[in-house]
């Protein structure tokens, strides 16, 4: 059985505090825990946490039990709650920012296959400026769960016939004039 | 059997459809028709709407062309309309006690489904006050005089507003106040929600505009001991307390606070909550009204012993207001009304042990941390724990000693709101982290959910969730020197230990300790809370059932300053409307004693609830008045001799009323 109080130095303020001043983050304080993005979230269904716990473990300061919730990689970004929000939250945006923080500080689920593929994707455009949908499927599969590919096999096969999947690598031409945009807004952030 | 006009008796039996809500039910046309036949009734008719214009000149035309001169109506309640029905036959020259209510809607078309049963329920009805009608005597309606000046009991912000708002009005007003000064426990707060407003600098202008205000008679230090008398003419005794002072010499230099042989204050001081110490000889604080010090008996030397050096009196010895001699004095005034603004006492948290307050010295009230926080207060404003340190992280815990079965069921009102305020000016004054730990957020008023937003907004931690215990006793190193605050936080979904600096628990409303006695003596009735009882919760939420007597305030329970002022205004309006119409009108279905057939036995004296029946010693009968009346008619069933009777539930009036509800038809 797992222990489960939580004693107050596990809980890091001053990352709390400082999360507000982060985009689309200002208005994490006014949340009156009212539960709305947990009842409009189609996904909220799946989540460990739902979107309101998020947000009281983020004021709380309870950085570790957000990064390595599954809740913000199921985001699906359909804005559904921040449409709803009565205190016009950027739940959205909020996971977005908890998504980058749990990359950069390792603390995603490594094999949860929706972070695979933000990376895959992020790098496959990074390096060719082109998104190649099987290569991006084939390698988030690879690092997430190969079995899956065989399951897929049969659909990709009759997507791949009708000509509705290319294998093609696709790439631009002077690469690196678009690296410049990710390189420059990383020195931003 | 009275004759009236022509002779005779001659009824009309009106029945209302009230639009459908009887007409669906009952079958009027059948009920009418059938009271046509009923001996005495002269007219019979059914209507749509009996209370609306037509239907009510439809009753005068009959007074008028038929000589009608008992009127039954079948509709509603006669809470709802027996006035409008009373004024219609009194508008057509009759008496209008001849007017008689059926309720055939609450009892019968709202209460029954079946049509046909419901017909014969109304006809039942209709027949029973159709006998009863018959035996009604004409009856006058008494008026008493109002004397015009107003008292009012208790100094604190609603009686403030309560006597200025009358004494504006050009009527003498006293004001009684227990303290030594008024102000009440408004002059003790810092800020006021949700405008941060200092509450010294709203509330200090109308305590010296009631002290300059020539129609106010201010008596502080002093209570009231009696009260005869009823609406109009109330007879009241107050006691002035000697304060060892004399008030109309004192000029409040305070010189003689500095020449007291006490150097140093030793003697907790009750303003601010015993969290600094005061001498013998003081004034409650400095915008105290009226500025006139006051020496407590229990501390001062020469009053305890007789043995004191008195520097205090040559200190004073060119105005000589200083009098060990002062007694106490009664004062008997007559008021026309009594306004009631005693206010309340907040709930002791000694009584849930397990917030350790009275244990734990850095665990504070809500009232304490006002002082605290105040710029006159013990610590000029600065928020330090009791051992000297600047608090890192706060605690407020909300609901204790309200919302609870095991002490007060009721929601205190104000200590949410109370609370944010607070976390505001803390966290103002030493940046500290602030947790808030509460059931739920009530912040219902105007600008209120705007100020829990700007709490939010600065970062105050809001746990929701009950605080089981406080605790000492650290788990964890980080825990060791302060205090543990064990909590379920509802929000993120786990048990947490949160440990504090310094606790601070919002406490409750609750009844003054006195209120029973003060509820005893002023004739009025409480809640089952314990807070005076208002006579509609909805409709006349400031008068009581006591004609006259109106409340304003906490003593009525809790609510936050606006609504205090708007009640105590109210209050004032009601007492203004009284003075102003000059006299009270009575009901007549009092109780009367046929004193040939008394034969003193008292047995009626004790059990009436309003104190009416007083024993004559001369004629040896009881006597009752029909001010004091309120026709309830208990000591007309208890007495044996059956020489008490009641106007309007006259035997023979109830006797016919019971065999025409029995009679078969």
């Amino acid at each position: 059985m797992e222990r489960q109080i939580r004693y107050q130095r596990e809980a890091d303020l001053e990352w709390a505090h400082q999360f507000t001043k982060h985009p689309g983050c200002e208005r994490l304080l006014s949340c009156i825990q009212c539960g709305t993005c947990s009842g409009t979230c189609p996904l909220s269904i799946y989540m460990d946490l739902t979107p309101r716990q998020v947000i009281a473990l983020v004021r709380e300061g309870f950085r570790e039990d957000v990064l390595r919730s599954q809740t913000i990689w199921l985001c699906a970004s359909c804005y559904a709650c921040s449409v709803e929000c009565p205190q016009k939250v950027s739940i959205t945006d909020i996971m977005y920012r908890l998504k980058r923080e749990a990359i950069r500080s390792n603390l995603y689920p490594k094999r949860f296959p929706i972070p695979v593929l933000a990376r895959e994707f992020c790098d496959m455009v990074r390096q060719r400026g082109r998104n190649s949908e099987f290569w991006v499927v084939f390698r988030m599969a690879m690092r997430s769960n190969p079995k899956i590919l065989l399951s897929m096999a049969r659909t990709g096969w009759e997507l791949w016939r009708k000509g509705r999947l290319s294998l093609r690598r696709e790439r631009i031409q002077r690469i690196n004039e678009l690296q410049y945009i990710p390189a420059t807004s990383k020195e931003v952030d | 059997m009275s004759e009236k006009k022509n002779g005779q008796v001659r009824i009309g039996v009106y029945i209302c459809h009230c639009g459908a809500n009887i007409a669906d039910t009952v079958d009027v046309k059948a009920v009418a028709e059938y009271a046509a036949t009923l001996p005495g009734v002269v007219i019979a008719r059914d209507y749509k709407y009996m209370c609306s214009d037509p239907g009510q000149e439809l009753i005068q035309q009959d007074i008028e062309e038929h000589q009608i001169n008992r009127v039954v109506v079948a509709a509603c309640s006669p809470s709802l309309h027996e006035h409008t029905f009373r004024g219609a036959a009194e508008r057509a020259g009759l008496n209008p006690f001849f007017v008689q209510m059926v309720n055939i809607r609450e009892h019968d078309s709202w209460v029954h489904t079946e049509r046909e049963a419901a017909t014969v329920k109304a006809k039942d009805l209709v027949r029973a006050a159709v006998q009863r009608v018959y035996f009604h005597k004409p009856l006058e309606k008494r008026r008493v005089p109002i004397h015009p000046e107003v008292l009012v009991v208790g100094g604190g912000i609603a009686g403030i507003h309560a006597a200025l708002t009358v004494a504006n009005s050009g009527k003498k007003v006293y004001l009684v106040e227990r303290e030594a000064t008024i102000g009440g426990h408004m002059a003790q707060y810092d800020k006021t929600f949700p405008t941060l407003d200092c509450a010294a600098c709203i509330l200090t202008p109308k305590m010296s505009a009631v002290k300059a205000h020539p129609n106010i008679v201010l008596w502080t230090y002093s209570e009231v001991v009696s009260v005869d008398g009823s609406v109009g003419d109330y007879k009241v005794v107050v006691k002035r307390k000697p304060r060892y002072i004399r008030e109309d010499l004192c000029v409040g230099c305070l010189q003689c606070i500095d020449a007291c042989v006490f150097k140093e204050p030793k003697f907790d001081d009750e303003f601010n909550l015993g969290l600094s110490k005061r001498k013998p000889i003081y004034i409650p604080f400095p915008q105290a009204t009226p500025k006139v010090v006051v020496i407590d008996p229990e501390a001062c030397i020469q009053l305890r012993t007789g043995k004191c050096k008195r520097s205090c009196l040559e200190a004073c010895v060119e105005r000589g207001a200083i009098d060990f001699e002062q007694k106490e004095t009664y004062e008997e005034i007559h008021v026309g009304s009594i306004i009631i603004a005693t206010g309340f006492k907040t709930f002791d948290p000694r009584r849930l042990p397990q917030y350790g307050y009275g244990r734990y010295p850095n665990v504070y009230t809500t009232l304490e941390v006002e002082r605290l926080v105040n710029a006159s207060g013990p610590t000029s404003g600065q928020v330090i724990t009791r051992d000297g340190r600047v608090p890192k992280s706060v605690g407020i815990i909300l609901c204790v000693g309200s919302r609870d079965e095991n002490t007060n069921r009721w929601c205190s009102r104000v200590c949410c709101m109370t609370s944010l305020k607070l976390a505001h000016l803390i966290k103002e004054h030493t940046g500290a982290e602030v947790y808030i730990f509460y059931i739920d957020m009530r912040a219902a008023g105007k600008g209120y959910e705007e100020f829990y937003q700007r709490v939010l907004n600065e970062g105050v931690h809001f746990v929701r969730g009950r605080v089981a215990e406080i605790t000492d006793w650290a788990l964890d190193p980080s825990e060791e020197g302060k205090l543990v605050a064990r909590v379920e936080d509802t929000n993120t979904g786990f048990v947490r230990r949160i440990p504090l600096d310094m606790v601070v628990l919002a406490v409750g409303l609750e009844p003054q300790f006195d209120a029973h006695e003060v509820q005893r003596m002023f004739g009025i009735s409480c809640s089952l809370d314990g807070f005076f009882l208002e006579k509609h919760p909805k409709l006349a939420p400031a008068p009581t059932y006591t004609d006259g007597i109106f409340i304003a305030g906490l003593c009525h329970g809790p609510k936050d300053i606006p609504d205090t002022v708007m009640q105590a205004g109210y209050a004032a309006a009601e007492a203004i409307a009284l003075a102003d119409t000059g006299y009270f009108e009575l009901e007549p279905n009092t109780a009367y004693v046929v004193e040939e057939e008394c034969s003193g036995c008292k047995s009626c004296v004790p059990l009436c609830p309003y104190q009416a029946i007083t024993f004559k010693e001369d004629k040896q009968k009881a006597f009752i008045n029909e001010v004091l009346c309120k026709g309830c008619g208990t000591c007309v069933a208890a007495c044996p001799s059956g020489s008490i009777r009641q106007n309007l539930f006259e035997d023979e009036e109830i006797f016919s009323e019971i065999e025409g509800v029995l009679a078969y038809a």
